[in-house]
C-alpha cells in the first residue's frame, strides 16, 4: 500500500483491506476456514448457478471482538491509529483472530454462519439446484472499493471474475448485501466485463415464495430493517416485505417515518463501526429504539453488519423482549415439517 | 493519523451530549412533518425540482460565462461586479471596498463562512454585526454554526437567555418571545447607523443580474436596504441563465428548506434610484447608493470538471440532507467544517483544501444514502464520498 494510503485510511479499514489483499477474506484467515459453515451440506456438482456466501456472516463472530477491541481502545482515549504494522493490529490490540475462530466454530457458535445454512435450506425448498465454490469462493473485494483503494479493487475484481468463469458460473445467488452490490454493479463499473447474472437471495425467494406454505411457529409482529445497500442501493424494498406478508402468523409492522428508502442506517455503514465504534453503537441503539416503537417481537433484517449492530443496540437498551434475526432464518423456521 | 485527534474527540463529545441529541431529534421530527405537509400542499414542487436539476446541471457547466453575463447586467444596472478566482482575491476586493472603522450589518451567508469574511473584516478594524438571529447568537457565543439554515440549532433557550442577560445586563427569562424581542432591540438601530450592509444570494439570474434573497426574519431586507452601501459575496454556482430559471430555483429552495412560504423574497438588481424630480435618474434614493457584487470561484470551476464531485455545486443549501443524516442527528455540525456532513466533506477537501478535515469527514460518512432520498437535486452523496476517499488515498 502506498505511503499516503497508509497514512490516510483509518487503521481498522486498512487492516481489512490488507487482509483481502493477502488472504482473500476480510479477517486474514486461512483459505480452508472459508467453507467450514457448509460442512455436511450437499451442493449440486453443477456450478452454473452458485450460492455466494461472502465473508460477513461466517466471520461476524470475529468481527465483533475486533470492533469491541477497537472500541475499548477508543473509549480509553487511546488513539486507535496505532503506529503498528497493520497486519499486527489485532495482536497489538490483544486479539487472537485464529484462536477465536477455532473456538467459535468448535463450539458451534460460528457467529451468524447459521444464517448461511438457513438460506441454503430455503433455496433448496424453493426447488433450486445450487452449487457452491467452497474454499475456492473468491472474496468480492467490496471493502476495497468503499475504503477508496479502487486500483486494488479493480485488480481484485478481475481476479475474482476470472475465478467465477473458470468454475463455469453463469448465475450467482448472493446473500451479503455489500457483496451482492459489488458483484452486481461495482465489477462492471471497474472495467471488468462481468457477464454473470447476479441476484440477491431475496429477489429469488420473493419470486418463488408463493410456491411454499410458510408458517412461523408462533404469532409474532415483525419489523423489517432495510439494510442500506439492499434498500437504497439496489432498490430491494418490496421483495422482503412480499416474503414476510406471505408467512402465516407474521404481522408486518413498519416504523412511522423510517422504513424502506427512508430506513435509518444501523450505524455500521461504510465501515463506520471500525472507525468510530462508540458512536456506531449509539446509532445502533437509536435505530433499535425506532424499530421497538412498532411493538414488534422480532426485528428481521438481511445483513451480517446490521445483525451485529442491532443486537448490540438491543443489549445497550437492555431490551430482552425483542429478537433480531435474519430473514433467511425466519424463513427457514417457517418451512413446513 | 487519518482521523485527527481533536476531531475524534469533538465528535465523541458531541455524540455524548444529551442536549444536542434532544434539540436535533425535535428539529428532525418537525422538519419531516413540515416538509411532508408543504409538499402535499404544493405537489408541483417535486416536478419543478427535476426541472431545477436540469437548470443547475447546465449552469454549473457554464459558471464563468454566466458570471460574466451577470456582471455585465449588474454594471448596466449601475452596480459594480467582480469575479474573484480565489478566496484571497475575494477578501482583497471586499477589504478594499470596506476599509476599516466601519459598522457593518451582515446577513447569514455560508459563502462568507467559507472565506471567513467576518473574521477578516474584524481584524481590519471593523465592527461587524450578524443580523440573522441564530447567527447573532453564534457570534456572541463565539461559537460556530451547526447547521446551514439554523446555525444555533444546538443551543437551547436557557442558554440564549443567559447570553442575552449578559449582553443587556438584565435578568432575562428563558422565554422565546422575550429573547426574540431583545435581539430585535439590540440590532434595530444598527441597520440605520451601519455604513455597509452585506449579504449573499440564494440564486442569481444572469440575464438581469438579479439576486434572490429568501428569508423569514426580515433582517436581510433591512441589512441590504437601509445602509448606503450593499456588498454581496456569492458563490459562482448560484448563477442560472434567466430570471425565469431563478424563480424556479428559489421556489424549490424555500420549499425544501422548510420555509413553506417565506415571509420575504427580495430581488435586488442594482443600487437604489429615483427619477421623480424632472426625470433625472439619481442613485441612492431610500436604499443603497452603491451596489457591489463579488462572484467567487474559489475552486468551483475545478470541481465542475469532475463528473461525480461536481454534484456538490447543484446543492441549493436547503439543509434537508442534514435532517436525514444519522451521524448529524447525534453530533450536529461537529460532523462538519464550513459545510456539514457528507456533502461538507467534499467542500472541506476540495474547496477549503483542508485535506485532514476532508478525509476525517469522508470516513465519518456512513454512505447510507438517506440524504440522497431527501435531496431535491438527488445529489448522490455516497457516490461522492467514495470518489473522495479514492481521490484522497489514490491521488
Amino acid at each position: 500500500m502506498a505511503r499516503t494510503a497508509d497514512k490516510l485510511i483509518p487503521p481498522g479499514l486498512a487492516y481489512i483491506a490488507e487482509n483481502i489483499h493477502k488472504s482473500d477474506n476480510i479477517l486474514g484467515l486461512p483459505r480452508q476456514a472459508k467453507s467450514k459453515w457448509a460442512e455436511g451440506i450437499e451442493f449440486s456438482k453443477d456450478r452454473s448457478t452458485i450460492f455466494f456466501a461472502g465473508c460477513g456472516y461466517q466471520y461476524s463472530a470475529m468481527l465483533e471482538p475486533l470492533v469491541n477491541v477497537i472500541g475499548t481502545a477508543d473509549k480509553m482515549a487511546v488513539n486507535p491509529d496505532l503506529p503498528v504494522h497493520l497486519a499486527n493490529l489485532p495482536k497489538k490490540l490483544g486479539m487472537d483472530v485464529a484462536g477465536i475462530f477455532s473456538k467459535t466454530v468448535a463450539g458451534d457458535k460460528g457467529g451468524e454462519s447459521a444464517v448461511l445454512r438457513d438460506a441454503v435450506k430455503v433455496l433448496k425448498a424453493l426447488g433450486l439446484d445450487i452449487g457452491y465454490l467452497g474454499e475456492h469462493e473468491p472474496c468480492c473485494g467490496a471493502p476495497l472499493y468503499h475504503i477508496g483503494v479502487r486500483n486494488k479493487f479493480s485488480a481484485h475484481a478481475g481476479k475474482s471474475h476470472h475465478a467465477f468463469k473458470e468454475a463455469g458460473v453463469k448465475r450467482i445467488i448472493s446473500i451479503v448485501p455489500s457483496c451482492t452490490y459489488a458483484l452486481k454493479t461495482l465489477y462492471s463499473r471497474s472495467g471488468v466485463e462481468h457477464d454473470i447474472e447476479v441476484l440477491h437471495f431475496t429477489e429469488v425467494a420473493a419470486d418463488k415464495v408463493k410456491s411454499l406454505k410458510l408458517k412461523y411457529p408462533d404469532r409474532v409482529k415483525v419489523a423489517y430493517h432495510d439494510p442500506c445497500q439492499l434498500g437504497r442501493y439496489m432498490g430491494l424494498i418490496e421483495q422482503p416485505r412480499t416474503i414476510l406478508k406471505s408467512i402465516e402468523n407474521i404481522e408486518l409492522v413498519e416504523t412511522a417515518w423510517t422504513s424502506g428508502e427512508w430506513a435509518t442506517c444501523c450505524g455500521g455503514g461504510g465501515g463506520f463501526e471500525v472507525v468510530f465504534p462508540d458512536i456506531s453503537r449509539k446509532l445502533a441503539a437509536g435505530r433499535v429504539a425506532e424499530l421497538a416503537e412498532t411493538g414488534a417481537n422480532i426485528i428481521a433484517t438481511q445483513c451480517p453488519g446490521c445483525l451485529m449492530q442491532l443486537k448490540s443496540g438491543l443489549k445497550d437498551l437492555k431490551n430482552d423482549k425483542i429478537e433480531v434475526i435474519d430473514l433467511a432464518t425466519l424463513m427457514a423456521r417457517s418451512l413446513p415439517g | 493519523m487519518t482521523i485527527s485527534k481533536d476531531y475524534r474527540k469533538e465528535l465523541r463529545d458531541a455524540a455524548g451530549n444529551e442536549r444536542i441529541r434532544l434539540a436535533l431529534s425535535r428539529a428532525i421530527k418537525s422538519y419531516r412533518e413540515n416538509t411532508k405537509n408543504t409538499l402535499k400542499k404544493f405537489p408541483h414542487t417535486v416536478r419543478m425540482a427535476e426541472e431545477v436539476l436540469l437548470i443547475k446541471e447546465h449552469s454549473v457547466q457554464h459558471m464563468r460565462e454566466l458570471a460574466e453575463e451577470a456582471s455585465r447586467a449588474i454594471e448596466e444596472n449601475k452596480g459594480k461586479a467582480y469575479i474573484a478566482d480565489t478566496a484571497e482575491q475575494a477578501l482583497e476586493i471586499i477589504g478594499g471596498l470596506v476599509g476599516s472603522g466601519k459598522l457593518i450589518v451582515k446577513a447569514k451567508s455560508m459563502t462568507a463562512e467559507e472565506i471567513e469574511l467576518r473574521e477578516h473584516l474584524e481584524e481590519a478594524g471593523n465592527d461587524v454585526y450578524e443580523t440573522d438571529l441564530g447567527e447573532f447568537i453564534i457570534q456572541k457565543l463565539n461559537s460556530r454554526p451547526m447547521h446551514i439554515l439554523s446555525p444555533a440549532i444546538h443551543v437551547p433557550r436557557e442558554d440564549v437567555a443567559k447570553l442575552f442577560s449578559q449582553i443587556t445586563g438584565k435578568d432575562l427569562p428563558p422565554d422565546i418571545a422575550t429573547l426574540v424581542a431583545t435581539a430585535r432591540q439590540l440590532l434595530r438601530e444598527k441597520y440605520f447607523t451601519a455604513d455597509i450592509g452585506m449579504s449573499s444570494a440564494n440564486v442569481v439570474a444572469a440575464d438581469t443580474g438579479t439576486l434572490f434573497l429568501i428569508e423569514n426574519e426580515g433582517n436581510i431586507r433591512l441589512a441590504t436596504g437601509a445602509p448606503p452601501i450593499h456588498i454581496a459575496l456569492i458563490g459562482m454556482e448560484k448563477l442560472v441563465p434567466t430570471l425565469e430559471d431563478a424563480f424556479k430555483v428559489a421556489e424549490v429552495t424555500w420549499r425544501y428548506a422548510n420555509y413553506g412560504i417565506p415571509s420575504y423574497v427580495s430581488l435586488v438588481s442594482g443600487p437604489s434610484k429615483t427619477g421623480d424630480i424632472e426625470k433625472v435618474t439619481t442613485y441612492g434614493a431610500h436604499g443603497p447608493k452603491e451596489f457591489h457584487v463579488i462572484f467567487l470561484d474559489g475552486g468551483r470551476t475545478e470541481l465542475a470538471a469532475d463528473p461525480i464531485l461536481r454534484q456538490v455545486l447543484y446543492c441549493l443549501r436547503c439543509g434537508g440532507c442534514l435532517y436525514e443524516c444519522p451521524v448529524f442527528g447525534l453530533t450536529a455540525g461537529y460532523f462538519g467544517d464550513k459545510y456539514f456532513a457528507g456533502i461538507g466533506a467534499v467542500w472541506a477537501a476540495k474547496v477549503h483544501k483542508n485535506l485532514e478535515k476532508g478525509s476525517s469527514m469522508a470516513y465519518t460518512c456512513l454512505t447510507c444514502g438517506r440524504c440522497k432520498v431527501r435531496c431535491p437535486m438527488k445529489i448522490d452523496v455516497p457516490e461522492m464520498i467514495l470518489k473522495l476517499r479514492n481521490s484522497i488515498v489514490e491521488p
